[in-house]
């Protein structure tokens, strides 16, 4: 006689499929379950975790389970009373994909998979409740059944998630991929391909990918006679392979596709090349069909043949913006795409300065750096940029340094034709001070990392955000090392940033009011960028240099980031990521208003609940303030 | 204080040679126990019954448990009361001895856990006198005490439903030892979990 085992019993066989079983045959499963307690935000299981040898039952609370697709954590479903979750080691060999975390305190039943799967194996309903569950990740409770108010608004909530879902919603793809060596014959992979009844192959060295080989490849060299069929593979490879982490998400797929102008992605371990594949991801996966299709817009780019064409693409990228508000997408994956629209606009402005000077006399890079650079323009701002090209002989020099200047102005030049002003702080390749060779670049930024006091008027913090849009990233790839290895434990610089990013004006008074624009123009006006937004900026690109995340270069998934690393500051960073976002939506909305960069909001045409929402947007600044302060001491400059 | 004196050359039985030996290793479990008695005077009072959990791994193993209840029929004589209640129910019944020699065995090593457990490891002991044993020699934590430092307080006793309803723990219609000792094993969980303990 067990009280409790009764007790679990009697609340189990409220619920399905548990209702499908007898009070003795629930007694027998309750007297072997374990009752575990789950604090606010404790983890029970996390994605790619071993799986358990039990499913779980909430007894009370609620779990979230949630995935993770570029560095975003997204909630697939909420579990309450009754609900069960954790299925996957009934259906699946594999480790757990997703997370189950507290929403709050819980407890939960941990059912013995050993236990329960006879009764599985012995009533097909049951069996058919789990695999439902398992495949749909609906929720199944015994109120869903009767429908009562409050579960209409949860309806109306998951259909919400499902839409947005479409662009964070993990893929799905192909992940027992085709792969073979490189000294294989093209006429026997060819006929592996055949069997498989698959278009593409990896070609793999030691379980890394050193090439791909579709069919497209054999028609156009096969084919063509170019090659025998008894060639070997890695011939008539395309290499390198473009690489993706796993959980990549549609959008993030379809933009890599976009950008590197490729119909297949490998998936490896890490998403670098030099880890083990995992699997393929074909165009094909991702014709799921998307809205609005910024593809089109990107191909009619690369067809521009005239500023003005570029400009006439510009403008609907603007409508495609608005459209996008209205219809309430995440800020943050609007300004992906359109970074990535800017990223193709700019590089066709260099491609048609190259056609018209010529061939360039030494490899070259030409990087976005500030906003476009951070990947967060959502509005016709103005131009930064720089350029740096390779060493050359010193009798070369200056002949390669004047082909570049030439380039640069034109291209400029170009974009300020489609719409983007020149900066009017001459940030820009065109300018002699940012256009030289990388040696020089080096010393330049020593100098700005190491003596940051000297000279300080040159220095602008959107030098340290910074993007490739044309030319030879392993230009790129050397400043940042440069600037990491210069980052460490250099108490100076982080001073010097860390003073500059606290000396903005604070956005509210005293007494919880905007601070507007005493004079000029913009009397009366709301600074959103300088008063609101740059801290946020500031601050995140200061502590992800800090911390020494390479390769996140955007405000909202730096402070997501920081949020995972010091796990600590969590709840600030999270607040300040959210924040970011409202501000910039705030911007973006006055920028379409008033066909301007944004900067100035004008509160007395503003509602009083988005006053609100705006203010409290303004609260976590404080919080980041403190965080800087203590965690650097500023001293050296204040 | 002298007690070990007096119990030098005492023969015990078996289940208590054997339960003495069980200290010689660490405890790997955690056993919360609840008792209901007639009374707070372990001299004269006598326990009704028992309910006990184990939590291994910050998780309640519901099938290690332990119920039962104990036929005391010198005492429902002697205060005129009738058993028949008892007898009816499908709970598991023992006398005293048995009882307390099943619990002792069921408890081992263990670290009791309960609410103002004192009490209910003096109305053990008694029990256990009462059989030439010795004094049970598990530590034991008390979950209002664990409440009381993990919110600095110390002028005042939480009661076991104070606690419930603080820690929002769901409370039943039927009450017995087994279900206080499931109510205080969650509060326990929380507890241990608030206050970092192993």
């Amino acid at each position: 006689m067990n009280t409790i085992a009764e007790h679990i019993a009697d609340f189990l066989k409220e619920y399905p499929p548990f209702d499908n079983l007898t009070f003795q045959e629930l007694s027998d499963i309750a007297t072997n379950i374990r009752v575990i307690n789950l604090e606010k935000h404790a983890v029970l299981f996390q994605n790619n975790d071993l799986l358990h040898d039990s499913f779980y039952v909430v007894a009370s609370g609620i779990i979230n389970l949630t995935t993770i697709a570029d560095a975003e954590e997204t909630i697939i479903n909420k579990c309450h009373e009754g609900d069960i979750f954790g299925l996957r080691p009934f259906f699946a060999k594999n480790n757990y994909m997703m997370t189950a975390k507290a929403r709050e305190e819980s407890i939960i039943y941990a059912i013995p998979i050993a236990v329960f799967r006879p009764f599985v194996a012995n009533n097909s309903d049951v069996l058919n409740f789990l695999l439902e569950s398992f495949a749909t990740n609906s929720r199944h409770t015994k109120d869903s059944v009767s429908s009562n108010g409050k579960m209409i608004s949860d309806t109306s909530f998951y259909v919400d998630q499902q839409s947005e879902m479409q662009y964070i919603q993990s893929l799905n793809y192909n992940n027992s991929p085709l792969t073979t060596d490189a000294s294989h014959i093209v006429k026997d992979v060819a006929i592996l391909m055949t069997d498989a009844m698959m278009d593409n192959v990896i070609v793999c060295e030691k379980n890394r990918p050193i090439g791909i080989v579709t069919a497209t490849d054999l028609a156009s060299k096969i084919a063509t006679g170019r090659y025998p069929i008894t060639e070997t593979i890695d011939k008539i490879m395309s290499s390198p392979v473009v690489t993706v982490i796993e959980n990549v998400s549609l959008a993030e797929a379809q933009l890599l596709m976009l950008k590197h102008n490729v119909t297949h992605l490998c998936v490896t371990k890490d998403g670098t090349s030099k880890s083990a594949v995992k699997g393929i991801i074909s165009e094909h996966d991702l014709i799921v069909a998307q809205a609005s299709n910024p593809g089109v817009l990107i191909k009619e780019i690369k067809r521009s043949q005239l500023p003005k064409d570029l400009k006439q693409i510009r403008d609907r990228l603007s409508d495609l913006i608005q459209n996008s508000i209205q219809k309430n997408i995440p800020i943050s994956h609007i300004s992906n795409i359109v970074s990535e629209i800017n990223l193709a606009i700019i590089k066709r402005a260099v491609e048609l300065s190259i056609l018209d000077l010529g061939s360039p006399p030494a490899r070259f890079a030409w990087l976005s750096i500030g906003s476009q650079g951070r990947k967060e323009q959502l509005l016709l701002t103005d131009q930064d940029s720089i350029l740096i090209f390779e060493d050359v002989a010193p009798e070369k020099y200056r002949e390669v340094k004047d082909y570049f200047l030439r380039l640069a102005k034109r291209a400029t030049s170009i974009l300020e034709k489609v719409g983007y002003e020149f900066c009017p702080n001459g940030h820009m390749g065109s300018n002699m001070l940012w256009c030289k060779s990388l040696t020089d670049w080096t010393k330049q930024y020593n100098s700005w990392m190491n003596t940051p006091g000297e000279n300080s008027n040159d220095l602008s913090s959107i030098f340290f955000d910074y993007e490739i849009v044309f030319g030879e990233p392993k230009i790129e790839e050397v400043i940042e090392n440069v600037i990491f290895k210069n980052a460490v434990n250099n108490t100076l610089f982080f001073d010097f940033l860390g003073n500059d990013a606290l000396k903005k004006n604070s956005p509210l008074s005293f007494f919880k009011k905007f601070i507007v624009e005493e004079e000029g123009p913009e009397k009366g006006k709301f600074d959103i960028k300088t008063r609101a937004l740059m801290p946020l900026i500031d601050g995140a690109r200061l502590l992800i240099l800090n911390s020494n995340i390479k390769g996140i270069k955007n405000t909202y998934l730096r402070f997501k980031q920081l949020a995972i690393t010091d796990s600590k500051n969590a709840e600030i960073y999270l607040s300040c990521a959210e924040a970011f976002l409202t501000l910039s939506k705030f911007r973006t909305v006055e920028g379409l208003k008033n066909d301007d960069s944004g900067q100035y909001i004008n509160l007395r045409e503003m509602s009083k609940t988005d006053k609100e929402k705006l203010k409290n947007a303004l609260t976590p600044m404080k919080d980041l303030e403190e965080l800087i302060k203590s965690k650097f001491q500023l001293t050296q400059f204040s | 204080m002298l007690d070990w004196i007096k119990n030098i050359n005492k023969e015990y039985p078996d289940f208590w040679k054997d339960y003495l030996t069980k200290f010689e290793t660490k405890p790997n479990r955690f056993v919360v126990l609840s008792t209901e008695t007639s009374g707070l005077n372990p001299n004269k009072d006598v326990i009704l019954s028992l309910g006990a959990f184990s939590v291994v791994d910050d998780s309640i193993i519901i099938k290690d448990n332990f119920e039962a209840v104990l036929l005391q029929y010198k005492f429902l004589q002697d205060n005129g009361l009738s058993n028949e209640f008892i007898i009816e129910s499908k709970m598991l019944k023992m006398p005293e001895p048995d009882a307390i020699e099943s619990l002792v065995n069921f408890i081992g090593n263990s670290i009791l856990v309960g609410h103002h457990i004192n009490f209910d490891i003096e109305m053990l002991n008694a029990a256990l006198e009462r059989l030439d044993c010795g004094r049970l020699k598990n530590e034991a934590l008390d979950v209002d005490m664990m409440y009381r430092k993990l919110t600095d307080i110390n002028d005042k006793q939480f009661s076991l439903d104070d606690l419930t309803e603080i820690f929002k723990i769901p409370k039943s219609d039927r009450n017995s030892s087994a279900e206080d000792a499931y109510k205080i094993a969650l509060l326990f969980l929380k507890l241990k979990s608030r206050l970092g303990i192993k």
